[in-house]
């Protein structure tokens, strides 16, 4: 406890390991909430998908997909349940190796990273593009301890250097003042909306550039949909967010481009003004407008 | 409903037969109860009168019930659980998060996975007494690879034990002396040797010319011999000795015991493993932990009170076991030195209420029954714990 007492009156966060990841870095925010509609070339690539295949087995889940994902943006995956989004979205990170079933081909690039390649370093890969899932899934540990494994995993850090990690990681995600006093108290006892901003500090712990988001806020109740909302949209200063959902008031109201998935299909993918209000295909309009999905 | 013809004589037969058929439920049911009571009354009514503070302290002695006990049994019982769960336990688990946690891709290993997981399902049938019979031949015999053990002549292959010659000096008392060639059982003394009096101390043993008169000190006394007296092989066990093969021991009897309880371990560990939300593997995975860290820190801690619940049933089995042991120890009741080493035999509870339910003397009947009693306690408090445990898990998910 004595650990945690004095963790209030240090400094927000810690300057070593906070330094090394450049995307954490205070000064990245660039640009007003209400920012100006901008065009996809205009923005630096985060993510860059190339003639992108993926597969269960016989069965081709994705067909030929190119895209690029910005940086520092929200984007959505949108479209009716099967179409693949989650699929596309597991890949990122290839949280899809332990699907036995599952192989993909093509090309997804993260900076210099081949993230399909055979080489690729999958650990190192997971800790630059962190990920959230649709239920809330907190270790049945302590807060503090949930949100320490990360760093635990891949840093060499002081127990002070890890209590502001903590401390920040909980602020960034808007958690900290809720928890502050019971941080050694079970993680499991926090409310599901509290729980999956936990998830959401947990991620950010390790330091990410890259978050993925599979329905956040599927198993949520329209107040803590909203307080997650408000934190994506906070996040989105200093990474690069994509998120799946089935929600497309959600997609409208949290992201900056949005791709419509269509069976195994990107139809469509833009600026998300533009999707939702003036979309170029048939499928995208009846699909925003609640025809079906 | 509206379309049935009502048949009020069939509707009647139809309540009759459903509110007897309840009945005889009950009744079948209630005669599982009364043959655990009658059984419980029984033994109880057997065996509480022998229940005393010497029955719990004491060895068994040929036709003195009342100086006889369980302790040697209890100890036996003890040292075997202990062998069986340090080797069970450990590889149980392995086993498990090898069949749970390491799902191959490579066609080879998936086969070999396959292969080891029909066999576990299969071993968890196979009667305890099949294991006595592997046990014998891979523990206590080892297949022969290492010789095997006679009565008369020592092992080849051990560790931990030392020996001399013991000789009676002409004062008495006896001494030791260096052993050169185990294999050779007795010598005769011809020049004086250093030797150890019973202390430990070494000393220059004298050897006296026969002829020579006695000599009258007894400090002297205990320090000479005549020529050519023979000294007889001897030796000192510590308390690890061991050799090979383990021939009939405590240590074959606790592998035999691990080998019967095995698939239970591995199966309890596989559903606690199972039992696991992958959402908690995945969300390591996703903060990029790796196989191992995952299993480690996530899965296991979760799975450990399903794991411990499987663990602990799958002892209170092996401690209620007769049969394997019987097979590999023979049916030992007692032992005059009790359990020194790990290579002793030792009588175990079951065995000793089997010894004693078939005794001439029917007073035994009464003590076997009394050990039953401390058996079935036993088992009792194992289970407790593991209710215990799993009740304290559910708790702590809450």
């Amino acid at each position: 406890m004595t650990i945690v007492e004095n963790t209030r009156h240090r400094v927000v966060r810690s300057r070593k390991i906070m330094s090394t990841e450049n995307t954490l870095s205070d000064k990245s925010v660039q640009r007003p909430a209400d920012q100006p509609v901008e065009s996809a070339g205009s923005l630096k690539s985060a993510i860059e998908i190339e003639n992108f295949n993926a597969y269960y087995g016989d069965f081709q889940a994705l067909h030929n997909i190119n895209l690029q994902i910005p940086e520092k943006r929200v984007t959505a995956f949108i479209g009716p349940s099967g179409c693949g989004k989650s699929t596309l979205l597991r890949w990122i990170n290839r949280m899809n190796d332990v699907v036995a079933a599952a192989r993909a081909e093509g090309r997804i690039r993260i900076g210099d990273i081949d993230v399909l390649g055979r080489s690729t370093n999958v650990v190192d890969l997971r800790r630059h593009v962190g990920i959230v899932f649709q239920k809330p899934t907190p270790f049945p540990k302590s807060i503090y301890d949930n949100i320490a494994y990360g760093p635990r995993l891949h840093f060499k850090i002081s127990a002070a250097e890890l209590d502001d990690l903590v401390e920040w990681s909980l602020k960034k995600a808007a958690l900290w003042e809720e928890v502050k006093n019971r941080l050694h108290q079970s993680a499991m006892g926090l409310s599901g909306g509290q729980q999956q901003r936990l998830c959401i500090a947990r991620a950010i712990a390790v330091g990410p550039q890259i978050l993925l988001m599979d329905e956040p806020c599927s198993a949520l109740d329209p107040a803590s949909t909203a307080r997650v909302e408000d934190l994506i949209f906070e996040l989105r200063e200093q990474f690069t967010i994509v998120i799946v959902t089935h929600n497309m008031h959600q997609a409208a109201r949290v992201s900056d481009r949005t791709a419509f998935f269509f069976q195994g299909d990107i139809v469509e993918d833009g600026v998300t003004d533009q999707v939702f209000t003036k979309p170029k295909k048939k499928q995208t309009e009846d699909y925003v407008t609640g025809k079906f999905g | 409903m509206g379309h049935e013809t009502s048949n009020p004589k069939r509707d009647a037969s139809r309540r009759l037969f459903d509110s007897s058929f309840a009945v005889i439920c009950l009744l079948l049911s209630s005669l599982v109860a009364v043959i655990l009571v009658v059984m419980i009354v029984g033994i109880f009514y057997q065996g509480a009168g022998w229940l005393s503070p010497t029955f719990m302290t004491h060895g068994h002695r040929e036709n003195v019930p009342e100086q006889s006990g369980i302790w040697q049994a209890l100890v036996g019982s003890f040292v075997i659980c202990v062998i069986c769960a340090a080797f069970a336990i450990p590889v149980g688990i392995g086993t498990a998060v090898f069949l749970e946690e390491f799902k191959p891709r490579n066609s080879l290993l998936k086969w070999f996975h396959g292969v080891v997981q029909i066999n576990i399902s299969n071993l968890a049938g196979v009667p305890s007494i099949v294991y006595g019979i592997l046990g014998v031949t891979a523990f206590v015999y080892m297949f022969g690879w290492f010789g095997v053990i006679q009565t008369d002549s020592p092992p080849n292959l051990e560790f931990g034990i030392e020996y001399r010659y013991q000789v009676k000096t002409l004062g008495g008392e006896y001494v030791t002396f260096a052993c050169d060639d185990k294999t050779v059982q007795t010598t005769e003394i011809r020049e004086s040797i250093t030797a150890e009096n019973k202390d430990g101390k070494p000393f220059e043993l004298k050897v006296l010319a026969k002829g020579t008169p006695r000599p009258k000190e007894k400090a002297e006394l205990n320090q000479a011999v005549f020529e050519g007296k023979s000294a007889s092989i001897t030796s000192r066990k510590k308390f690890y000795y061991m050799h090979l093969p383990f021939h009939k021991s405590v240590l074959a009897a606790g592998l035999t015991l691990a080998l019967v309880i095995l698939p239970i371990v591995i199966i309890a560990s596989q559903e606690a493993l199972r039992a696991v939300p992958n959402s908690l593997r995945e969300a390591a995975f996703g903060l990029g932990a790796t196989q191992w860290q995952v299993v480690r820190g996530t899965v296991i801690p979760s799975a450990t009170p399903g794991i411990m619940t499987g663990a602990i049933l799958a002892m209170s089995r092996a401690i209620g076991e007769a049969a394997p042991l019987i097979a590999v120890m023979g049916a030992t009741i007692s032992t005059t030195l009790g359990l020194t080493n790990m290579m002793d035999q030792s009588p175990t509870l079951p065995v000793i209420i089997y010894r004693w339910a078939q005794d001439d003397n029917r007073d035994y009947e009464g003590l076997s029954a009394a050990a039953i009693i401390v058996l079935l306690a036993l088992l009792l408090v194992m289970n407790s714990v593991a209710v215990l445990i799993r009740y304290r898990a559910e708790k702590n998910k809450g």
